[in-house]
């Protein structure tokens, strides 16, 4: 290698092979160095933007990333990574055959399937009369809005207040001003009933972010075609069920994939609300059990797995969902 | 010739990109975070004969409360003075927080030098080989450890070697309200657990919501004191098998009377996990008479409730005559990946001196030296947990026993909702726990 025409710089061979090869090297580093740089200048340093971001991609993502993929095929030790067992699968297997998993990954379903729909319902008939003329509709628009801008671990515990089975508010009203229930019902306690709260906040603090974007969809959407389909005689059902909901349709698409890809990465509600899982490990959801053996029980490998499956379902989904729903707008 | 080129361009690349990130997380591969303060070009030859004071920062971990991190500050000055060249850097945590903390710090190589951890993870941490094991490190360890309790110096254990130092200790007794047991004519607390049972049938209205005893929760911690006292037992002393312990008669025992007491409305039925009015207001306002606390209580009472009358008293014997407890407490460890274990040994065994367990108790946290009984400086309630102590049981030393604590926990559910009888649900717990023994 040394023999050939190294780069540029490079003059009269040395006698000691010894230095021309430190020397070449330089010139090399040199050469390589100039050519960065005229790249870069040749690329309007386009090149220098993106460092900034791509590290940032490849520190906190793309690496932790490959790096817990390689945790989740061993019985991963912390502090001597060199001594983790290798398991191959075995730790998909186990999450596949452990009943506790299972549980939890059809919380999350229920979660996403109950919640998502309950969110585009409620935002759509939001945007709809913020749509409209009304007195006040800014504060109406801040309103709805609040809810998403507040910390996820407040209202938490503010529904855990309110489903509170000896002091809350929703006890208070349904047993000693309704008397629709003659005893406390206990929502915490219960796996079933806790879904109860956690649904219901899903939905009520997602409600506001959908109803803005779904607002900017109704207002971009022409004038003049409800105006065309007064004048054919359409009543408000009608221009609703052929005018904006088709027209709607890719910002729907958005919506559903978004949310479902948040319904499906349910966290910190049923983290608090549960205790992770209480009572009897039944009201787990991916993300919860996936903390608790993680960093609970220090099983790293399983709990890395864990989150690859849901990873890859939430891929699977997010495709299936594109392809079905997506469809072009024509009018 | 251009090969050479690309594998140089990438290469040059790829350490830009590191070392920017690097630069940007903040985390550069840790220095040592050694503080020279020799004067500035001093000749070699002055070096040796001018003494040099290289000051180390020992970094500190803890869960303290507000008072005992004012304690601990005390604790620090005495020791930096005694120690100028070793600065103590301590750093407070919420306790839910600190293991998934340590764990991050352990995996990113960021670890403190020592902390102070709850009991029952020292075995966790030792047996993924986080923590030193004092007692091959330090010289004089059986001289440090002679006049300490053996209940929570035994905590420390594991495989054969001692991974840290008792650095407090703790247990739960019973709390009551002296006003509520007036009302309905009793003038002390339960002794036996016969008294309990008795007692609480009589302080309690479950139609107006009046239960004689609560706890916050299922988890073992609960139920222990109780547990224990009833004559409990979780394995075999060796920690071999559960078969015949916990699943044996005087563990389920245990449990039916806290069953019994629940099914009857002396207990809040609320503490399943329906979050109910919580235990220390409750207390106060007569809601529940009893409650089985730890000495943090006159600490959370003065600080909410000064005008109310803390009484405590033993947690009531079982059938066999002796009152127990459990053991809770923190250890200071050091850490494997420690720089400075040497000064980190040194402020270990500082945090066990006399004048150290003084400062802190005085703040109620409970010394572990067992010199220190009857000193006029521990505070006078400590009198009945010390007391307490000399019959408490530590929970099982072992690293599986976060999930051996949750299958108790989820049995105590089952049994409570009565979807398994105790002795099911303890048969089932029993072979659950062999075989977490057995991964262990």
């Amino acid at each position: 290698m040394e023999k050939r025409p190294l780069s540029r710089g490079v003059n009269s061979p040395s006698r000691h092979p010894s230095k021309v090869n430190l020397k070449a090297l330089i010139d090399i580093i040199k050469g390589t160095l100039i050519d960065i740089v005229k790249r870069i200048i040749r690329s309007k340093g386009s090149y220098l933007f993106l460092l900034p971001g791509m590290s940032l991609f490849f520190t906190f993502i793309l690496f932790p990333m490959i790096y817990s993929l390689r945790m989740s095929f061993y019985k991963w030790n912390i502090v001597n990574p060199a001594v983790s067992k290798f398991m191959g699968i075995g730790n998909y297997i186990r999450a596949l055959n452990d009943p506790i998993f299972i549980r939890a990954a059809i919380n999350t379903i229920v979660y996403t399937l109950i919640t998502v729909p309950g969110q585009i319902f409620f935002a759509l008939i939001v945007a709809i009369l913020l749509d409209q003329k009304i007195k006040g509709r800014t504060f109406f628009r801040v309103a709805y809005y609040l809810p998403v801008i507040t910390s996820w671990v407040i209202v938490t515990l503010l529904f855990e207040y309110l489903f509170n089975s000896q002091a809350g508010f929703v006890n208070f009203v349904l047993k000693d001003i309704l008397h629709i229930v003659g005893e406390k019902i206990m929502w915490l306690a219960d796996p079933i009933l806790v879904m109860v709260p956690l649904n219901l906040l899903g939905i009520w603090k997602g409600v506001g972010w959908s109803a803005v974007i779904l607002l900017a969809a109704l207002q971009s959407i022409p004038a003049d075609l409800y105006e065309a389909a007064a004048i054919d005689g359409a009543n408000f059902w009608r221009k609703f069920t052929r005018i904006t909901l088709p027209l709607l349709r890719p910002t729907l698409v958005f919506l559903v994939v978004v949310l479902v890809i948040g319904g499906l990465n349910v966290y910190i509600s049923g983290l608090l609300m549960t205790n992770g899982g209480n009572p009897l490990d039944l009201s787990h959801f991916i993300l919860t059990l996936m903390y608790e053996k993680t960093f609970a029980n220090m099983d790293f490998g399983y709990g890395s797995a864990i989150s690859y499956i849901l990873t890859i379902f939430v891929l699977i989904v997010s495709v299936i969902q594109i392809k079905l729903l997506q469809r072009k707008v024509e009018y | 010739m251009n090969f050479l080129k690309k594998v140089l361009l990438t290469i040059i690349t790829i350490s830009v990109v590191t070392s920017l990130s690097l630069t940007l997380t903040g985390c550069p591969p840790t220095p040592p975070v050694v503080e020279e303060t020799t004067p500035e070009e001093t000749p070699t030859e002055e070096i040796t004969t001018e003494e040099v004071i290289e000051k180390v920062t020992v970094t500190y971990w803890h869960t303290m409360s507000e008072a005992e991190a004012e304690a601990l500050d005390e604790v620090i000055t005495m020791f930096e003075e005694e120690h100028p060249n070793i600065k103590i850097e301590p750093t407070r945590m919420a306790y839910d927080d600190f293991k998934p903390a340590l764990l991050t710090g352990i995996a990113g190589e960021m670890v403190p030098d020592t902390a102070r951890l709850d009991i029952i993870w020292v075995p966790e941490f030792s047996e993924i080989g986080a923590l030193v094991a004092l007692d091959e490190e330090m010289d004089n360890f059986p001289e440090i450890i002679a006049d300490t309790y053996p209940g929570p110096t035994s905590t420390n254990f594991w495989k054969g070697n001692y991974y840290g130092l008792p650095q407090d200790t703790n247990t739960q007794v019973l709390v009551w309200n002296r006003e509520r047991f007036e009302e309905v004519g009793l003038s002390r607390p339960p002794e036996t657990m016969d008294e309990f049972v008795e007692y609480a049938t009589m302080l309690s209205n479950p139609d107006e919501e009046i239960y004689a005893y609560t706890k916050g929760g299922t988890y073992f911690w609960a139920p222990a004191p109780i547990f224990y006292s009833m004559g409990g037992q979780i394995t075999d002393p060796e920690i071999t098998t559960a078969t015949g312990y916990i699943n044996g008669e005087k563990s389920v025992e245990a449990f039916q009377l806290l069953v019994d007491m629940y099914k009857d409305g002396s207990l809040a039925p609320y503490f399943i996990g329906g979050g109910g009015v919580g235990a220390f207001d409750g207390l106060v306002t007569g809601q529940f008479s009893m409650i089985i606390e730890g000495p943090w209580t006159v600490d959370i009472l003065k600080a909410d409730h000064p005008e109310f009358e803390v009484n405590f008293a033993l947690i009531p014997k079982g059938p066999d005559g002796t009152t127990s407890s459990v053991v809770g407490g923190q250890n200071v460890v050091v850490f494997t990946g420690s720089e400075h274990k040497e000064e980190a040994m040194e402020w270990a065994r500082f945090l066990l001196t006399e004048e150290a367990q003084l400062t802190m108790a005085e703040r109620g946290v409970i010394p572990t030296l067992s010199t220190l009984e009857g000193n006029e400086r521990l505070p006078e309630y400590f009198d009945v947990f010390m007391k307490q102590l000399k019959t408490a049981q530590a929970r099982l030393p072992h690293p599986k026993w976060t999930e051996m604590d949750n299958v108790i926990n989820n049995a105590y559910q089952y049994m409570l909702r009565d979807e398994k009888t105790v002795q099911q649900a303890l048969d089932d717990v029993a072979e659950e726990i062999n075989t977490l023994i057995k991964e262990g």
